[in-house]
């Protein structure tokens, strides 16, 4: 087995380690219930992370998921109930303007993404902020029945987990067997060599962003509907577990090398962890050390020293 | 020869599978000036190298005045006397020239923990005062011409004199590659100027310039020395002759299949400008034909070649496809015309090397596997196994990672990549660069097959030799303006010398 074989599988071989170790240690982990818990955790961390990917696999960072995602759940708890089915693609239109604008800031001023998009994130917090007066909004009675495909069930399986692997699966479509996924790997492995291969850089670019802000207004969607209301500090908290996600499922952030497919282990192994560290009773301060050694330790393996003389 | 100041006694160099160097030994006399000709991959740059410290022998071993000399790193190299003064230039453009000259070195010039920046200037200037240099050290590097840091770069490994005790060796890859003919001779000035206390090693391929300057002459081919002479005994005929290792014969570029181009004209270019890089630029290129571009650096062929693909669009002038008036702003909008390229920087800018040869192949024409819509893997596949196999491309297979070839077979895959895209005008910029002769009669016999299928080829080559061979055409270029256009035909190719007058 090569070595870029075993760095692809090992992230596959440390999720069933890991499963397994904790059900050794503690054999309440090993039940319908919990799993269940891992994969409701794991599915936003796996939408917003499906996102993130297809921005880092050409080599650029998206900053902002989480803002985008609050203010989608705060404009979809706000215009559902008045509005109908319309208010949901009134949240993702937000999505994907703040890609949009994300995506042209990078391109077209030539703003690092890091920079861009964490500008964005200031400017999307700040209208979430205004216009939900910087308060929860609650989604009433008689609108939660337009949530029942994220809340109700099929065949014992939340609608929510049943949408979350719709999602993925046609973003493994699109990134395996599109132009734009395939030029996205182009860009990520050798920016020069696709432009010269007569590939629109930029405009690859921006799509790459906009699919990360439509994903992360879905993300919010979903949790306005599970929470039954919206806030603009709703998913603060999923940035740095959903960067997590990508790089410990084996792409590099320095892109070209990776997938949705890699992401959605990575979301997994992070859930397990997050949960499976509550089941062997650590602090819950201890668990942010744990994740930030983890991140650091995950970096490192999945990064190839040949690929990169310098690190900025 | 007096006696040898630095010697490589049977040193030998391979990467993977490549003999970079065989068995080479070089004697570097003490006050000497040796020269080091060879074509592109003869081996002059790894020796360069090892001498250097940059890399390290796989046999044989390096000495310095008799005694065994280890080199790990460019430093010791420096701490044994030995400096080099790079092709590409290694000054750091965003700090001054003083810092630049000093670097690495700082720890001489502090006191108290801080730089003594008074001191650090003095030493500056005095190491610009011995390659003639007045400027004021302080200038930010950036801002002096490119002879200018040329010379700088030299007055850094001259300062090497002070810090040790042996005389210098000071190795110059092809410092005049890229410098005007005025500055050359400030070069050489200097050199014969400096000979008292160092010794030189000087990398051309310019042979006339290496005769001028050398005292004694190795010659290098294949990774092997396979002469060397007193200047004053050889001629540039016959030192041409031993790093070719050949006589000149037509049918090296398969001149016998150069067959006429058609009349009708797929590419024109009528008075094409490009503001500070080019002016008034016109030609016209035909179906078939190969049209060469001949030029030094600075004649603005560099920049033309970007403009026909897009990089840099032009600021006046005209330039019509297949009859059609166009200004191409990117190299997307230059492959949606049917232009493919072929880069000088093949790693760079040919390939995605992390990328699979299928992935390669079909990166320009995506749209030829897609099925409904999606990329099919089968359609991929298939279509990158002819490829392979009309190109006789060697690889592990379909998914092989570019990186894992050769220079010819990547070149190859470059190639294939603007055939599946349907390219009918080929831009090759240096399409021989790094190849070794086996690989580059592939790419002759590519490029003459190309030709026959109607492709019109524009062509910037390696040697001079190389574009008379493959060319029907070739249009001369200096200073950024056209001075000859050349009829090339099989069987009443033109002599280099009636190229070179155009371009110097």
């Amino acid at each position: 087995m090569s070595v870029s074989t075993a760095r692809a599988a090992a992230p596959g071989l440390f999720l069933a380690v890991l499963v397994v170790g904790i059900c050794l240690r503690v054999p309440e982990f090993a039940s319908a219930r919990s799993f269940l818990a891992v994969l409701s955790d794991a599915a936003p961390l796996a939408i917003l992370a499906a996102g993130l990917t297809f921005v880092i696999l050409i080599g650029a960072i998206d900053l902002s998921v989480q803002s985008v995602a609050s203010l989608a759940s705060v404009i979809a708890a706000l215009l559902v109930p008045r509005f109908g089915p319309a208010g949901f693609l009134a949240a993702i239109g937000a999505g994907v303007a703040a890609g949009l604008f994300s995506g042209l800031t990078y391109v077209t001023l030539r703003v690092p993404s890091f920079i861009a998009t964490l500008a964005s994130s200031g400017v999307v917090t700040g209208v979430a902020l205004y216009i939900s007066n910087a308060a929860t909004v609650t989604i009433d009675e008689r609108a939660r029945v337009y949530f029942d495909w994220i809340n109700g069930s099929a065949l014992g399986v939340p609608g929510y987990i049943i949408v979350t692997a719709v999602i993925l699966a046609a973003c493994a479509i699109v990134q395996n067997y599109t132009r734009f996924g395939r030029y996205s790997l182009a860009i990520g492995s050798g920016e020069a060599a696709a432009r010269a291969a007569g590939i629109k850089v930029g405009r690859q670019k921006v799509y790459a962003l906009v699919v990360s802000g439509l994903l992360a207004a879905l993300v919010g969607v979903i949790l306005a509907g599970r929470q039954l209301s919206g806030s603009p500090t709703l998913a603060n908290e999923l940035l740095l577990p959903s960067i997590a996600a990508v790089l410990v499922g084996g792409t590099a952030i320095t892109g070209g090398v990776g997938g949705v497919g890699r992401t959605l282990i990575g979301a997994l192994i992070v859930s397990v962890l997050r949960i499976g560290m509550t089941f062997l009773g650590i602090n819950i301060f201890a668990q942010q050390i744990v994740f930030g050694a983890f991140l650091i330790l995950a970096v490192g393996l999945t990064i190839d020293p040949g690929k990169l003389p310098f690190v900025k | 020869m007096t006696r040898a100041r630095l010697q490589a006694v049977g040193v030998s160099k391979t990467f993977g599978a490549t003999h970079a160097l065989q068995d080479v030994s070089v004697d570097i006399g003490a006050n000497e000036v040796v020269g080091l000709i060879g074509e592109n991959g003869a081996g002059k740059s790894t020796l360069m190298r090892i001498l250097a410290g940059v890399q390290q022998p796989t046999s044989g071993e390096l000495r310095s005045d008799g005694q065994r000399l280890q080199l790990g790193s460019p430093l010791d190299a420096a701490r044994s006397g030995i400096g080099i003064v790079f092709q590409e230039q290694s000054l750091l453009l965003n700090i001054s020239v003083a810092e630049n000259i000093v670097l690495g070195h700082e720890r001489a010039f502090m006191r108290n923990g801080f730089i003594d920046w008074r001191r650090l200037h003095a030493e500056a200037r005095a190491q610009l005062a011995k390659v003639g240099l007045t400027i004021d050290p302080s200038t930010r590097t950036a801002d002096l011409s490119f002879s200018a840091r040329q010379m700088v770069e030299l007055a850094k490994a001259l300062a090497l004199e002070d810090r040790v005790a042996q005389d210098l060796v000071i190795l110059l890859d092809e410092p005049t590659s890229v410098l005007e003919s005025a500055d050359i001779e400030v070069l050489f000035e200097r050199i014969r100027a400096l000979k008292r206390r160092a010794s030189f090693v000087f990398v051309s391929h310019r042979l006339d310039e290496v005769l001028a300057i050398s005292d004694r002459v190795y010659v290098m081919r294949d990774g092997r020395v396979v002469a060397s002479m007193g200047a004053a005994d050889t001629t540039v005929p016959e030192l041409h002759r031993l790093m070719v290792g050949r006589e000149l014969h037509a049918e090296y570029y398969h001149e016998s299949s150069q067959q006429p181009p058609s009349s009708e004209v797929v590419l024109e270019a009528d008075g094409l400008s490009a503001a500070g890089h080019y002016a008034d630029v016109s030609f016209s290129l035909r179906r078939g034909e190969v049209l060469g571009i001949a030029g030094v650096i600075g004649s603005g062929r560099e920049e033309l070649l970007r403009t026909l693909f897009g990089f840099l669009p032009q600021t006046s002038g005209a330039l019509r496809i297949n009859g059609e008036r166009v200004r191409l702003q990117s190299p997307a909008a230059a492959v949606e015309r049917g232009i493919g390229y072929l880069p000088r920087e093949r790693r760079l800018e040919g390939l995605v090397m992390y990328m699979s040869v299928a992935a390669n192949l079909t990166l320009a024409n995506l749209g030829s596997i897609l099925w409904h819509g999606l990329i099919s893997r089968k359609r991929e596949t298939v279509l990158a196994d002819h490829w392979i196999r009309a190109l006789s491309v060697r690889a592990a297979g379909t998914d092989a990672l570019c990186l894992s070839l050769s220079g010819g077979n990547q070149q190859k895959v470059v190639l294939a990549k603007w055939l599946v895209a349907g390219s009918r005008i080929l831009i090759l910029d240096h399409p021989t660069r790094g190849l070794d002769v086996g690989a580059k009669a592939d790419v002759y016999r590519l490029v003459r097959d190309l030709g026959r299928d109607g492709v019109a080829v524009i062509l910037a080559a390696d040697t001079l030799e190389e574009l008379i061979g493959m060319s029907h055409t070739i249009i001369v270029m200096r200073d950024g303006g056209v001075t000859a256009r050349v009829d090339a035909p099989a069987g009443a190719k033109p002599a280099q010398i009636e190229l070179i007058g155009h371009m110097v």
